[in-house]
Formats: structure tokens, sequence, C-alpha cells
């Protein structure tokens, strides 16, 4: 248990290293992080300085934006890692080794996201403190915090499903985009599911996306999406779901391999 | 003594797609019904081969070498026969018998393009379960050996392909594997590259009794590295001896005898090929 553990771990560290070696990459999703930020709290401003309906607070509403956009950003895109190993052939290595795939893979994106998090949640506080100048209460961020960061691995995981679709597919890009705009409206990636109507906040619970991103940022309103606990159970429930997505995808990709061979 | 590699009758065969052709009914078809056709890529195929032989195993493109390769390493699960390596059956042990095998592929990487060679080396001694002393003494050793002490931090984008090669092949002898397959490890690689590679392989494998199995179409690798060569066609084995005995394979080409190994074993090729097509 203690060696397995330490092997995947091993696969964040290495993931860790890289990404410091790619502060760029990092640099440049700060920058667009606080550009989106600015952008958001001139236009809510605006609206709200014209009268026109909000549904929210403009200050919230900067914050539940600060949350989600934390969350989607710190997501690393391991699907085109993996498209890359798929398509390249260096799976043959991956394959032929004492680990399993899919969790050294999964392991990898994590490393990632365990630089991304920290550095693209202090941008969003400091951006959302400086163009609003309030915070929400400590309570709200103890609650916020740790179910962002369960979104996040969630949605990594979702991610390295997709990626695991390039054993069939050239381009695993079409899959991911489809994901992004389900994840912008049933995920409530701008603007809170309240706001939305109520066909696509039912069919929004039928679906993942709500629990990666809608639910943890609501709290910023004071009641959640969902409260805590059920929040909680709901994540569970879409872990189990993509994990064995995920072990299906694989074994019949194995198989799939048994088939083209070459 | 137990074989290292022991094949008995081994088949494999894929079903693939195959088009009808043009016109838009034609492909409509090929959607709903789609044609499929068996191609046989391994065929009846036997050999053993004993703990630390050097072997080539050699083909023309689409003989099966790859696939027999990734049956041996349990990637591909064989239709029929009995595969054995190590004591191992690899596609039901695949877990347990990548502790012991190395695989290097020419064209394919298993180093982080973006770290130096260090890192993944790090991570795969996580990877095999490696002490972490003794995987640093083994890292030591091998740099050494392969003189990469002065590549070692440098990130893998910076380093030319020989020297990439070099350390391709120390990440897969760091854990000490009993059998090393290695697919083309000298393709792209320059003169000097090719023959320090070659004496690196043969080295290791003197050193630390390591079986080779070595596919290449470069008849370089062959000459230099191995003692034996195994050469299949269509799946099924055409030959099989040592180096020195091949020239003696096409029987009664005379003119063959002071030929390069290059043209005896197209020769070799062909007249398997004949061979096949009377029998």
């Amino acid at each position: 248990m203690t060696a397995a553990l330490a092997k995947y771990a091993a696969f964040s560290r290495v993931a860790i290293a890289q990404v410091r070696h790619e502060r760029g990459d990092l640099a440049g999703r700060v920058a667009f992080f606080a550009v989106i930020l600015g952008v958001f709290s001139s236009l809510w401003r605006a609206a709200a300085e014209a009268g026109l309906p909000m549904g929210a607070d403009p200050k919230q509403l900067l914050w539940y934006l600060a949350i989600t956009e934390w969350i989607t950003l710190s997501t690393p895109q391991i699907h085109l890692d993996i498209q890359e190993t798929i398509r390249g052939g260096d799976v043959i290595y991956r394959l032929g080794r004492p680990a399993s795939f899919v969790l050294g893979e999964l392991a990898t994106g994590l490393g990632l996201l365990a630089v991304r998090l920290p550095v693209l949640g202090l941008t969003a506080v400091v951006c959302a403190f400086w163009f609003t100048g309030w915070v929400p209460p400590a309570a709200t961020v103890a609650i916020v915090v740790p179910f962002g960061i369960a979104g996040a691995v969630l949605l990594t995981a979702l991610h390295v499903w997709i990626g695991l679709l390039a054993f069939w597919m050239q381009d695993v890009s079409p899959v991911y985009w489809v994901c992004q705009k389900l994840l912008f409206v049933l995920g409530g990636m701008m603007l809170p599911l309240h706001l939305y109507p109520e066909v696509v906040q039912r069919l929004a619970a039928l679906t993942p996306f709500p629990v990666l991103l809608a639910a943890p940022a609501s709290f910023v309103f004071g009641a959640g999406l969902l409260a805590p606990a059920a929040l909680a159970a709901r994540l569970a429930l879409w872990c189990v779901v993509v994990a064995l997505g995920m072990r299906w995808t694989f074994t019949r990709a194995a198989a799939g391999l048994t088939i083209n061979g070459g | 003594m137990q074989p290292a590699v022991q094949l008995d009758r081994v088949s494999k065969s894929f079903r693939v797609r195959r088009a009808r052709g043009g016109g838009l009914s034609a492909r409509a078809r090929d959607l709903l019904r789609p044609l499929t056709e068996t191609v046989q890529a391994v065929d009846r195929l036997s050999f053993s081969i004993a703990p630390g032989e050097r072997v080539a195993f050699i083909g023309p493109n689409g003989a099966g070498k790859s696939t027999t390769l990734k049956v041996l390493a349990g990637i591909l699960r064989p239709d029929a026969g009995d595969v054995r390596v190590l004591g191992f059956v690899p596609s039901d042990e695949r877990q347990r018998l990548a502790f012991h095998i190395g695989t290097v592929f020419g064209q394919r990487s298993q180093l982080w393009y973006q770290l130096p060679p260090r890192d993944t080396f790090a991570l795969l001694g996580r990877v095999y379960e490696i002490d972490r002393r003794q995987h640093r003494r083994r890292v030591d050793a091998l740099t050494a050996l392969f003189e990469l002490e002065a590549l070692v931090d440098t990130p893998v984008r910076h380093l030319s392909l020989g020297e990439r090669m070099r350390c391709e092949i120390v990440a897969s002898l760091l854990h000490s594997p009993r059998l090393l397959f290695l697919d083309e490890p000298t393709i792209g690689l320059d003169v000097t590259a090719k023959a320090a590679i070659r004496d690196l392989l043969r080295t290791e494998s003197e050193r630390e009794r390591v079986t080779l199995i070595l596919t290449s179409h470069d008849t370089g690798d062959i000459e230099r590295v191995c003692t034996r060569v195994i050469v299949i066609n269509h799946g099924r084995l055409l030959w099989d001896g040592p180096v020195a005995a091949l020239r003696s394979a096409v029987i009664g080409n005379r003119a063959l005898e002071d030929a390069p190994l290059d043209e005896v074993i197209r020769a070799l090729y062909a007249h398997g090929a004949r061979r096949r097509c009377t029998s």
C-alpha cells in the first residue's frame, strides 16, 4: 500500500517539477484570470448602475465567478497529454510498467493541480478583493476551499476520462469542448444556476457539472445550492461514477489494442 | 536451466476493417455494416531463448515482430499457444513480469521532455519500487558507464538524439531487468553514436547477463550486438541460428558468400517468400 502510494506520489512530484519548468504557462493563467475578473467587475457594476435586474449583489457575483474560474483554470488539460501519449505511441512504455496507466495520469494531473490551485487561489482572492473591496465571511471561505479543491480533483478525473477516448478517436478536443460548454451552462461557470430557467436547473441537477463549480461557489450567497453534507454526498457519488467510467473505458481500450495491434 | 523466453506455437490475429471503396452508398454501408477481415500477425511461432543470449529478431515490415514483442511483454494476449517469459505467463502476470523486463523503443520516448533525465530516473525508481540508496548507486553506475554525468541534469529537450537514446537505455536498465527488448535502438543515430550504443548494450549484457532481444533493420546492430538471429516473415519462423551462419542460410547462392549482411537478409526474405509461395 505504502509502495503504491509512493509510486503515484512520484508521478505527482514529476508533474510539479514540470510546472517549475513551465512558469510562463502559469503566469499566463494568472494574467488571464485577473483580466476576466476585471472585465466582469466593470460589466456588473455598469449593469447595477443602469438598474438592470441582477438577481444578486454584484460583489457576490464577482466572488462567485472568482471561485468557478479558480476551479476551471486550475484544472490541467491532462486529456491533451494523454492524447499525445496514445497517438505518439509512447503509451507502449507506460503499459509495460508495473503501474496503472490511468492512476499514473491522474496522479500527474493532481500534481499539476497542487501547484495551480494555491497560485490561482491567491490570484482569485487578491483580484476579487481589489475589484469589490469585500471579502466573504471566514466561515464561507472555510466551506468553499475544500469543496473547490474537491471539484477541481473531480474535474481533473473527468479530463483523464476524456483523454482515454484517444484510444479510439484521433482528436478528443470535440468531446472536451462539448464538456466545456456543458460546464459553462449546466455548471454555472459565469452565472449562478439560480438565475437560469427552472428547466435548465432541473437538467443540471442530473449531471455532475453543478457539483464541480456552481455548488461550491454558491456558498458566497449565504445559503448554497446544496447543503455541505448533500454536496459531499453528490461529489462522492460522481467520483464513483467517473472512476467506474475510467476503468470501463481503459478495459475496453486494452481490448481495442488487441484488435488494432501494430 | 529455465529459458528466458519460450514460445510454443503462438498465434495472434487481428480483425481489421476494409473499406468497400468510393461512392456514397459504399461509405454508408461501411458505416452500418463494416467489412472486416482477419490478419494473421503471428502464425504458430515457436522458439526458445536462453538467459544471457543476445538475439536479433528480424523480418520485413509487417512480419509480426512488434506483435510478438508485445505478446512477450504481456501487452497483447495470444490467440493460441503458450508463452513463458522468465517463468511468467505475460498476459496473465504482466505487472509482475514488468519488474523484470525493460524496453527501449527507438522511435518512442519515456523521458519527460521538459525535465532533466534525473527526474525521470527518480520516477522510475519509485515505479519499480527500488530502494532509494540502491537506486542512487544504480543511477551513478549507469550514468558513469554511459558517460552521462554531465547530461543527467540537462533538460531532455536540450539533448541530441544520441544522448537522449543513451538516457532512454539507462532508464530501461535502472531496475536491473533480466530481459531487455530493444526495438530499433539506433534508428536515426550517426555512426559514432550507433557504435557507442552497440558497445554499451553488449557490455551491459555480458556484465549483468541481461538477455537481449533486438529488432532492427540495421545489420550493424545485428552483427555488433547479437550472437543469434531469428528471422520471421508473415508471422512464421523463417530461420533461427547463429549470426555467423546466416550467410549459409540462403542455400545454393554462392554469389552471397562475401556479400554484405543486409543483402544476405534481403535474399533470405525473398527465399522465404518463394518457399512460402511454393508450399
